[in-house]
């Protein structure tokens, strides 16, 4: 931030000064014809009309050289200053989101990793009551479970950014995949406080990668869990709109808050200040699923609801015809 | 060989203690306060920052175990409003920032210790214990009747966290007024920088016996009429301390 400031102030202060030479220039100029008049006469010399005319037409054409030249060498030196500038600023964007996301993941790694060691270390230490020793074990492998999909996430994001996303799309129908998986969502969340429905409007058949599609309905439902309030009431919705299938997630809490849905989507971009953490998580979720989506011929959206309070994420993914125009002659 | 389900920590530290967890890890609240529980605490967890600041202020736990990135308000903003409106209760933090620049923070805040996760659990049995040991300490000696210690011309309120000098008034801080008070309790004794570390600091203190010798540094330039050679707080090479009223 200081860096950011000193560098305004250094390069205003090299505006100034040259502001003040060009207009000196200028003003020296357009003051020079009848100066040399004057001198002319005073030093016993003759200044007839004509030579004054040409004098002070010769001035002022410098004058307005100065003028254009100046004004054209200021423009781009204030062009080239605001590039450096705009360049500092998005490093420092860029700074903040990378400690934010490095803050994000310490805590993420850490957290789990000190409840699962806790509870082994409270059961090799024999403080446990038989009563709670399942239990513990129980929470331990969740903290585990947690790691190693975070991990995952992890490693899912620098594949994606570095070599592309890969999937392996096979024919399959979208309804019957994420009737069971928002089943098992429902359970997962449900200490949460969430209440997931489900509608759904069959067949849908498409071209996808079955992991793929899990891990963008999970990933939405999780996020929905997160961040729609307290025991948020989510709508899971596939259906088909024209030559597309649409997976919808809607969740009834605050929404967007303002925030640019294209920059939450970002990789390792979580709404708010990392210190007053409000839910859990790295940043990779949207991420993840707008990669997975695009990989598959489709679009990721994430808006407020236009129906009511709450945001709506939106997956549309191309309806696989093939399949349809089968299922219609068969 | 103890007990292994009984860390040695626990000897003298005082059971029936009431602790304030703030953890918004549902997972690593439960497995905390089983643990201390187990110790003989009293335990109670809250999840939320707002939350956690109004039960602080109901000065009803003699030690707080406080997380720093926390939903709502953060545990470097709750300690430093704590602190501002004079609330002494010793906080422990338990933080995943384990950095160096986070413990040097926090405790400047006034955090009493720091403890970055993944921390042994033994080891936070152990600072709990020596925390509420050095309060416990702190508060009886706080009821004693002696509350000033006369040293030639100065005079220091243990009480009111003051000195006077001639006719100059100082304040005080907290571990200063702390470091005299351990002094002042054995006159003529030698006290090793080990004691002053563990009642005004706690148990395995960051802070290092150097940390000690600058407190002893600005408390002599404060109290002795001439610093370099000290009438009344004396060295005792590699050992300690010696106060001589």
């Amino acid at each position: 931030m200081a860096s950011l400031r000193t560098n305004v102030w250094v390069y205003g202060f090299i505006v100034a000064i040259y502001v003040t030479l060009v207009g000196w220039w200028v003003f020296f100029f357009s003051i020079q014809g009848d100066r040399l008049v004057d001198r002319i006469v005073a030093d016993g010399g003759v200044a007839d009309a004509v030579a004054i005319e040409a004098l002070q037409a010769a001035t002022g054409e410098s004058a307005h050289m100065f003028l254009l030249e100046g004004g054209f060498l200021g423009l781009l030196m204030l062009g080239s200053i605001a590039l450096v500038l705009r360049a500092m600023v998005r490093e420092q964007a860029l700074g903040r989101q990378q400690r934010n996301f490095l803050s994000a993941v310490t805590h993420e790694l850490r957290s789990p990793l000190a409840s699962a060691r806790l509870y082994i270390e409270s059961l090799l230490l024999g403080r446990v009551p038989d009563s709670k020793r399942e239990r513990y074990l129980e929470h331990a492998h969740d903290d585990l479970d947690r790691l190693s999909l975070l991990v995952e996430d992890l490693l899912a994001a620098r594949r994606f950014t570095e070599k592309g996303v890969e999937v392996d799309p096979i024919a399959m129908n979208l309804d019957e995949l994420v009737a069971p998986l928002v089943e098992r969502l429902t359970d997962l969340h449900r200490a949460s406080g969430a209440t997931i429905r489900f509608e759904r409007a069959g067949p849908l058949p498409v071209q996808a990668d079955p992991g793929a599609l899990e891990r963008i309905v999970d990933n939405l439902v999780s996020n929905a869990v997160k961040y729609g309030g307290e025991a948020p009431q989510i709508l899971v919705r596939v259906g088909a709109e024209g030559d597309r299938v649409v997976i919808e997630v809607r969740d009834d809490g605050p929404g967007l808050r303002g925030e640019d849905a294209a920059h939450l989507i970002e990789p390792f971009v979580r709404g708010g200040d990392e210190n007053v953490r409000t839910r859990p998580g790295a940043g990779l979720g949207l991420f993840i699923v707008r990669e997975l989506t695009e990989a598959h011929g489709g679009r990721f959206s994430l808006t407020d609801r236009s129906d009511a309070v709450g945001a709506l994420a939106r997956v549309t993914l191309p309806l696989d015809r093939g399949a349809v125009a089968e299922a219609s002659h068969g | 060989m103890a007990d292994a389900s009984k860390p040695s920590g626990s000897k003298g530290a005082p059971r029936g203690a009431r602790l304030l967890v703030v953890e918004d890890e549902a997972h690593l609240a439960e497995v905390i306060a089983d643990n201390l529980e187990l110790e003989g605490y009293g335990v109670e967890v809250v999840a939320e920052g707002t939350a956690a600041l109004e039960r602080i202020r109901a000065a009803e736990h003699d030690l707080i175990l406080l997380d720093v990135m926390l939903p709502g308000l953060d545990g470097f903003t709750i300690c430093d409003t704590v602190r501002a409106e004079g609330h002494r209760v010793p906080i422990l933090f338990l933080t995943a920032r384990g950095g160096r620049e986070d413990r040097v923070h926090g405790l400047s805040l006034g955090g009493d210790d720091y403890l970055g996760k993944p921390f042994d659990l033994r080891e936070l049995i152990l600072r709990v214990a020596a925390l509420l040991r050095r309060a416990e300490w702190w508060t009886e000696s706080q009821q004693t009747d002696d509350s000033a210690l006369v040293l030639g011309d100065a005079r220091v309120d243990f009480r009111a966290y003051t000195a006077q000098v001639g006719d100059k008034g100082y304040d005080l801080s907290e571990k200063e007024t702390m470091i005299l008070r351990c002094l002042a309790e054995r006159p003529g004794e030698v006290v090793s920088r080990a004691d002053i570390l563990d009642r005004v600091w706690g148990y395995d203190a960051f802070p290092t016996s150097r940390t000690v010798d600058n407190f002893i540094v600005r408390l002599r330039r404060l109290l002795e009429p001439d610093p370099r050679n000290p009438r009344y707080i004396h060295t005792v090479r590699g050992t300690g301390y010696r106060l001589t009223p």
